[in-house]
């Protein structure tokens, strides 16, 4: 039988966490609620990231479907509460459907959006070939395994899909779309402890990670990852390939 | 709500009325793309009296309408067009490297400012590997004094590297990603600098005020502190007469029968054609769209692009190494407070013989933001899932700090017209670039150094993120023209009157942050200009003299402020 919901719990508990408005280290922290501090142009647009979710139309109802899916294990949400999932799949397609551009395209990668309809059917037909099921049918543990396989260069089943498109390439693309979704939502900010926006007031106190007066001290908890997931971080750190570059400009 | 007066930081206003030229009036000069050298040429030469107009591809921004703090909704200040990337060792290209608007790439960068170093110019005859510059570094050092007083550049009172020297702006506060680099380095007897140099304000200058620590740099500075033409050259080049006309892709470049170029082909917002007459083209597009440019403006004669008799245009393109190390501490780091960059070591930056490599590196602070930490945390250690969620909760206790490693110019990185287009039916670039052995182990080495400098600072875990910064190269300078594109004031050596100023004529890179040494080039290149005067417009020949630095052609506020210096 299979679950579409894989649970992390407290470590010293045992007890599992589902249904939080605020995951993270920072309970009470809200980067919305200083909002009036921030210029009106950034106020519109981080205030629209949170109340308009553009509706899909560049992936059909059977791809957002079986995307969703897969964003739900590279990104799992499964300890927030449902009113306070962060929208990963409307800002792809909503860049898809705009064809908005990164200003760059690996030689040998397809355009972004033939990409993204390669990868869904190999995700699919993979899921057929080793599990006999669509991906959206497996279990959380089983469509792991497959993006695992996807995630290590190693696809298992191998797929025709990955021999025409770089896989590591592929799997840069969507993490990287994923987490530009995620991590530029303020309720992700508020988990990780952002500041947030900062102009005009600006921060005072720049040394040893003290808080501003409106932020807040971290408050850690123990937590491990679903007993069933296998998306936890690697000690032996970064994948074997190593032309896999960064991509944000930092210096 | 529209404002009626276009802003540029919160104090500041784009000077009105702009003069506007039109098509068929020839103007001098017309300067292809508004950015770190294109912003400081229009206005040096609309200052000297020349008509100029500057032709940008990108919006012309009102800071406070377009700019926004908050890192997705900033994607708009790269150039986004597309672009294939190529080779052993591919670029990243858009937000990494290429800025679209004006003030260009100086609206995006981190703003290091530091020189380059005396050897830099030099590295071919020192080490045997690279290129010489037609230029000693004491040709630029005025105009890199000159360039520090007018950005102006804020620093520590002592740069103990390469030609010492102070900065005419105070030092900024240590954030908690400096305060790694500089415990790190000094366990190690490494000598560090913090606060600077870096083009951001200490305290105000003229109407803009100094920073405020919001760690938004790279997303183009609301605050009007850190320096980009937009703000600190533009303004004083409309003041005196230059029109920068915004939202014009330049499409090519128009050559007479008589091998002299008279004016620029540019599609407008709406994809209409124009054409720009001049009496004299300077192309200032960076790295990737300069010799996409010329290469696009091929013709009967220059079959294989403008300027490019040599066959060296597009060639040996460069970019730094740009290893991001993350280290993760015990302690609360913050680090996206304080200004991305605020301190460095360039302790490794000249040859050392007892390495097994030519040239060095630096290591400087970097802050990336929750987004760009993500997608370092994924190439670095390969999160996804659970892992990445845990990683990212984790993201105030991470300090990173980056390798900025001399790769040396080699003739098969390089730009090259693709089969594809663009949406104006032009040619797409192509990007190749490979890593060589010299270049292998320096990165290697660098890693390294900068990995033993995070658990020196007491970091708990450390991992490292491979990747390139900056872009300069493929129109390198030379004195010797079967090998280069252009002399060095930045003349073709094929066309009189075409000149090409940016990134792209530096012919080695150093493991210092182009930006300073572009915006000292274009300064010096305008003296030049304006000392030929008319000559230009009409005369083959080439005077190879130095022009004597012009200290009446800044913009206001610059006077009155030192450089300290060694006699």
């Amino acid at each position: 039988m299979s679950t579409k919901r894989s649970l992390p719990f407290n470590s010293i508990t045992g007890e599992e966490i589902e249904g939080l408005e605020q995951p993270g280290y920072y309970p009470g922290y809200s980067t919305l609620g200083q909002q009036k501090k921030w210029d009106d142009a950034t106020r519109s647009t981080v205030v629209d990231r949170v109340n308009k979710t553009p509706p899909i139309r560049f992936f059909t109802e059977d791809e957002a479907q079986l995307l969703n899916a897969i964003i739900a294990r590279v990104l799992p949400q499964d300890d927030r509460a449902v009113a306070r999932v962060i929208p990963i799949l409307p800002a792809i397609d909503q860049r898809l459907y705009k064809n908005e551009l990164n200003g760059f395209r690996y030689e040998g990668m397809p355009p972004d959006r033939e990409a993204y309809r390669l990868a869904l059917k190999a995700f699919d037909e993979m899921a057929q070939q080793r599990f006999h099921a669509p991906f959206i049918d497996l279990s959380v543990h089983r469509q792991e395994l497959i993006l695992k396989s996807v995630h290590d260069g190693k696809p298992d089943p191998p797929h025709p899909v990955w021999e025409q498109m770089p896989i590591h390439r592929f799997w840069g693309l969507l993490m990287e779309d994923c987490v530009t979704a995620y991590y530029s939502h303020p309720w992700a900010w508020d988990e990780i402890g952002f500041g947030g926006p900062a102009y005009p007031r600006g921060y005072m106190r720049l040394e040893n990670g003290l808080p501003e007066p409106w932020e807040k001290e971290e408050q850690r908890y123990e937590w491990s990852a679903p007993v069933d997931s296998v998306s936890t971080l690697d000690e032996e750190g970064a994948p074997e390939h190593g032309t896999v570059h960064g991509h944000g400009g930092s210096h | 709500m529209k404002r009626e007066v276009h802003r540029l930081g919160p104090m500041q206003t784009l000077p009105t009325p702009m003069r506007k030229f039109r098509d068929n009036e020839a103007v001098d000069y017309c300067i292809v793309g508004v950015g770190s050298a294109g912003g400081v040429l229009v206005q040096r030469l609309a200052r000297a009296g020349f008509r100029v107009v500057g032709l940008e591809a990108g919006p012309f921004w009102d800071t406070e309408e377009d700019w926004v703090s908050d890192e997705k909704g900033s994607h708009e200040l790269y150039w986004n067009d597309l672009r294939i990337t190529g080779g052993k060792d591919p670029l990243a290209l858009g937000s990494n490297n290429s800025g679209k608007g004006v003030g260009g790439g100086s609206v995006h960068w981190a703003a290091f400012a530091p020189r380059f170093h005396p050897s830099d110019f030099r590295v071919y005859s020192e080490d045997g590997v690279g290129a010489d510059w037609p230029i000693s570094y004491w040709d630029l050092k005025p105009y890199y004094e000159l360039l520090e007083r007018e950005i102006p550049i804020a620093g520590p009172a002592w740069f103990p590297w390469g030609d010492p020297h102070g900065h005419p702006y105070g030092p900024h506060p240590l954030g908690g990603v400096g305060d790694v680099l500089v415990r790190g380095c000094t366990k190690l007897g490494i000598r560090t600098v913090a606060g600077g140099p870096v083009a951001i304000l200490s305290a105000s200058h003229g109407d803009r005020p100094h920073c405020i620590y919001r760690g938004f740099c790279l997303q183009g500075c609301k605050v009007g502190a850190k320096a980009s033409t937009l703000i600190t050259h533009v303004p004083d080049a409309i003041t005196h007469g230059a029109e920068v006309r915004a939202h014009c892709m330049a499409s090519r470049i128009s050559l007479r029968d008589d091998g002299r170029v008279d004016g620029v082909v540019y599609f407008d917002r709406e994809g209409k054609e124009h054409f720009q007459r001049a009496r004299a083209v300077i192309v200032s597009g960076y790295a990737i769209e300069t010799p996409r440019l010329l290469l696009n403006s091929a013709c009967p004669g220059h079959r294989h692009g403008l300027a490019n008799s040599s066959g060296t245009l597009g060639k040996y393109l460069m970019a730094q190494a740009g290893n991001v190390v993350a280290g993760r501490f015990d302690e609360l780091i913050r680090l996206y407070k304080a200004p991305p960059a605020h301190a460095l070591t360039e302790e490794f930056y000249e040859t050392d013989k007892r390495r097994d490599f030519a040239r060095g590196f630096a290591i400087q602070t970097v802050g990336p933001l929750p987004v760009a930490f993500a997608k370092q945390m994924i190439a670095a250690m390969g999160a996804w899932g659970w892992g990445l969620r845990r990683v990212m909760m984790d993201y105030n206790h991470w300090a990173t700090l980056g390798v900025l490693g001399e790769i040396l110019p080699w003739e098969d990185n390089c730009v090259e017209l693709a089969e594809e287009k663009d949406q104006y039916g032009l040619r797409v670039a192509k990007v190749t670039f490979n890593l060589h052995d010299n270049d292998k182990k320096l990165i290697e080495f660098g890693k390294k150094k900068v990995i033993e400098v995070m658990w020196a600072a007491g970091a708990k875990q450390v991992v490292q993120e491979s990747r390139y910064a900056h872009l300069v190269g493929a129109a390198r300078m030379g004195s010797d023209p079967s090998s280069s594109v252009v002399d060095k004031f930045g003349r073709t050596h094929d066309i009189p009157n075409l000149f090409i100023c940016d990134g792209s004529i530096l012919p080695t890179q150093g493991s210092a942050n182009p930006g300073l040494t572009i915006q000292a080039l274009a300064a010096r290149t305008a003296d030049y200009l304006i000392k030929q005067g008319d000559a230009i417009f009409f005369s083959n020949h080439r005077d190879q003299n130095e022009p004597g630095i012009r200290y009446d052609l800044s913009p206001p506020y610059t006077r009155f402020k030192g450089n300290p210096r060694l006699a």
